[in-house]
């Protein structure tokens, strides 16, 4: 029963009372921005990255966990109250959610949001503490060719699983790992594509990155649509959901979790995918599919159950793998770097209290945003009311201050913004930036492990197929390539994300 | 040939272009290397020419298949807007160098005329320009002129670029900004920002 003397040391870190402490303004913050529209996660995390030196690494990363799981209980509410998706994985909660504020069943909405992501959590914080520790096991004998071959499945699936057309997510992914090679190159200390600039030998920094393409450009996108928010301050009224809404909420909120937790494993996967997915799931299963986009309650409960489930366990390839699945754990993995801990399965064997401690963190964080958040509701839903143009104003200070600290630098402030327009163009050619993040930050890693893998192998490069492990990856990817390519699976991946048209 | 696509052709073209530049550039400049013991050319010339095929499919797609949704392209400005712009920062980067002035203030003044051009030109792209501008300015403002004046600049800059500017709402958000920055990031955190312009202190 190893598991339970593990948890029983990861509740020890996680309740200590600045650790609670970090979990509590974690969770807050996290509930702020997912509250508001317009700032996500991603953003959040990499201004708080520099703060995060002067903490403990376990703090901070409970801290910055919290954020990301605190956003999709904010998220929901601002879905409900005002149809606005505050974060973009409760953009299907919007379809049932703002119908049953409109029929004066806010109060039920948020409620079934809250217990149903809870119950997830809860669910999700388990499968990490049993299915984590034997995939590290397993990840402890990958070489270069597993890794290699891993990175390929991972950036091939985050692409399938991205919406909009494959070869411009794929050419996204190339186009982030050659960003990725800017830099010192580590094999022969050749600068590459510095054009002399000394500030370049270091590499772009992720944050920098991510926070121009996910942070201004957002801002900028929020700035040109117009504004109009129909708010339900006044009809919240009574919380409790009736027996009848837990009678057909409740095997919903089982299936939401259950691919939720499966999607948010996969690379690429995470609380966006999982909440589109559990929708479009219910969607079918339901004997009743004219009552959906009506104010379904199933159509709340199971998308906020999975975009919860999906945002844990997306947490388990990197802490096991030290392979992020998406931004926000790629931010995590930055996080993790700057206090001088290379991610990967060794972290669990070294780190037992980080490792163990984070994963009991979130059963607490959980607990916290069901229990703060439900009675907070009134105040969050005042946030919303505080116009848009004192808030980005004020998102820009807080991003340039984490920018320029990172290395009190003007240079990686302009890089931000080259990277906010960038990201601008890329959203006005229907592009996705997230793939290209992914690549950005596998890029080296990538090069490092294709270069080793060669060696090895004296230049042949069929040794990807030949080691089982590496096949198994390689060949998942090149189904998944085909299987996206044949017209009836595109046809309903496309189907799946139009659910909101 | 008709474009069908716009936002295809134009994301055709940008991977073309600069899965090009990559490859060449790193062809160029630095070595090969083998299959078994790489260079560090090998890898970026491989992905940047993948980027060139992937892109060329896109470009292709653009000019053959019909697009499903809205396929034009809507941005306030033009290709001519974005190439003048860059030229400025170029003509200006070249002037500092040849002049001995640091690159920091060609990036500034370059910035500066971008905006006024835009004011006045294209006031459709001010959320784009006056954002960035607003966090070019903070980045380089904060040296030599310190944080106080720099979040003054910054929050001015791109509340510009929102669409209702009031002097009075704008100085209370920066009042309350810079205290916020003061005792929480260089008191509390410790961030060594300097507070107010070189010469004072």
């Amino acid at each position: 029963m190893e598991i339970f003397h593990n948890l029983v040391v990861g509740f020890g870190v996680a309740v200590t009372p600045i650790n609670l402490l970090f979990a509590l303004i974690g969770c807050l913050l996290g509930t702020l921005i997912g509250v508001l529209p317009g700032i996500g996660p991603v953003a959040t995390i990499a201004m708080l990255l520099p703060i995060t030196f002067n903490l403990s690494p376990v703090g901070a990363l409970i801290m910055l966990a919290g954020i990301y799981y605190g956003a999709q209980y904010g998220g929901s509410t601002t879905a409900i109250l005002v149809n606005i998706p505050g974060e973009a994985s409760s953009v299907v909660t919007c379809l049932d959610g703002y119908q049953m504020a409109r029929q004066g069943r806010a109060g039920p909405a948020l409620a079934t949001a809250a217990i149903g992501s809870f119950f997830a959590g809860c669910v999700a914080t388990v499968i990490i503490a049993v299915a984590a520790p034997p995939l590290a096991e397993v990840a402890l004998k990958f070489g270069p060719s597993e890794y290699f071959s891993l990175m390929v499945f991972g950036l091939i699936a985050a692409t399938v699983l991205a919406h909009g057309s494959l070869i411009k997510a794929i050419a996204m992914v190339i186009w982030g790992l050659l960003f990725g090679l800017v830099g010192t190159d580590v094999n022969s200390g050749v600068l590459r594509f510095t054009f002399g600039i000394p500030e370049l030998s270091d590499g772009i920094g992720f944050v920098i990155v991510a926070m121009g393409m996910f942070g201004t450009a957002e801002i900028v996108a929020n700035l040109e649509m117009k504004e109009h928010r129909e708010i339900f301050t006044s009809k919240v009224g009574h919380l409790w959901p009736t027996k009848q809404d837990f009678k057909d909420a409740w095997a919903s909120v089982l299936r939401g979790t259950a691919l939720g937790s499966a999607l948010g494993i996969l690379p690429g996967g995470g609380a966006l995918l999982a909440s589109f997915g559990a929708y479009s799931l219910e969607k079918k299963v339901s004997k009743h599919p004219e009552k959906f986009g009506k104010g379904a309650i199933e159509g709340v409960a199971a998308p906020e159950s999975a975009n919860n489930a999906g945002a844990q366990t997306s947490f388990i390839p990197m802490l096991t793998l030290g392979i992020p699945s998406n931004a926000v754990m790629a931010l995590m993995i930055g996080a993790l770097m700057i206090q001088g801990i290379a991610p990967g399965p060794q972290v669990m064997n070294e780190k037992p209290e980080l490792f163990w401690g984070l994963i009991a963190s979130m059963w607490v964080g959980n607990l916290m945003l069901v229990i703060l958040n439900l009675p907070l509701i009134g105040m969050w839903v005042k946030l919303l009311t505080v116009p848009y143009r004192y808030l980005f104003p004020s998102i820009l200070v807080f991003m340039a201050i984490g920018v320029y600290s990172l290395s009190n630098n003007a240079f990686d402030v302009l890089i931000m913004g080259v990277f906010g327009v960038v990201g601008y163009i890329c959203a006005k050619l229907e592009c996705e930036p997230a793939p290209m993040i992914l690549g950005f930050i596998l890029g080296p890693l990538m090069e490092e492990n294709l270069r080793r893998a060669m060696l090895l192998s004296r230049g042949d490069p069929t040794v990807f197929f030949t080691k089982p492990i590496s096949a198994g990856f390689m060949i998942a990817s090149i189904i998944l390539l085909i299987a996206v390519a044949l017209p009836a699976i595109r046809k309903k991946r496309e189907e799946v994300f139009v659910e909101e048209g | 040939m008709k474009i069908k696509s716009q936002k295809d052709f134009w994301s055709g073209l940008m991977f073309i272009g600069s899965g090009l530049f990559f490859a060449l550039w790193a062809m160029e400049f630095y070595q090969m290397g083998t299959a078994v013991r790489m260079g560090p050319a090998y890898f970026p010339t491989v992905l940047g020419f993948l980027l060139v095929v992937l892109g060329g499919i896109v470009l292709f797609q653009s000019v053959v298949a019909e697009p499903d949704g809205d396929a034009a392209v809507h941005t306030p400005f033009n290709i001519i807007d974005l190439v003048i712009a860059l030229a400025i920062y170029a003509i200006l980067i070249v002037l500092s160098q040849e002049t001995g002035f640091s690159s920091d203030w060609a990036l500034l003044g370059g910035t500066l005329i971008v905006s006024l051009l835009t004011v006045f030109f294209r006031p459709d792209a001010k959320p784009l320009v006056l954002v960035t501008a607003a966090t070019v300015a903070y980045g380089y403002l904060m040296k030599p002129l310190g944080l106080v004046i720099a979040t003054a600049a910054l929050v001015s800059i791109s509340a510009a670029g929102g669409h209702e500017f009031n002097w009075k709402e704008v100085t209370i958000l920066f009042v309350i900004l810079i205290l916020f920055s003061v005792f929480v990031f260089v008191k509390g955190l410790t961030l060594p920002f300097p507070i107010w312009p070189e010469y004072f202190s």
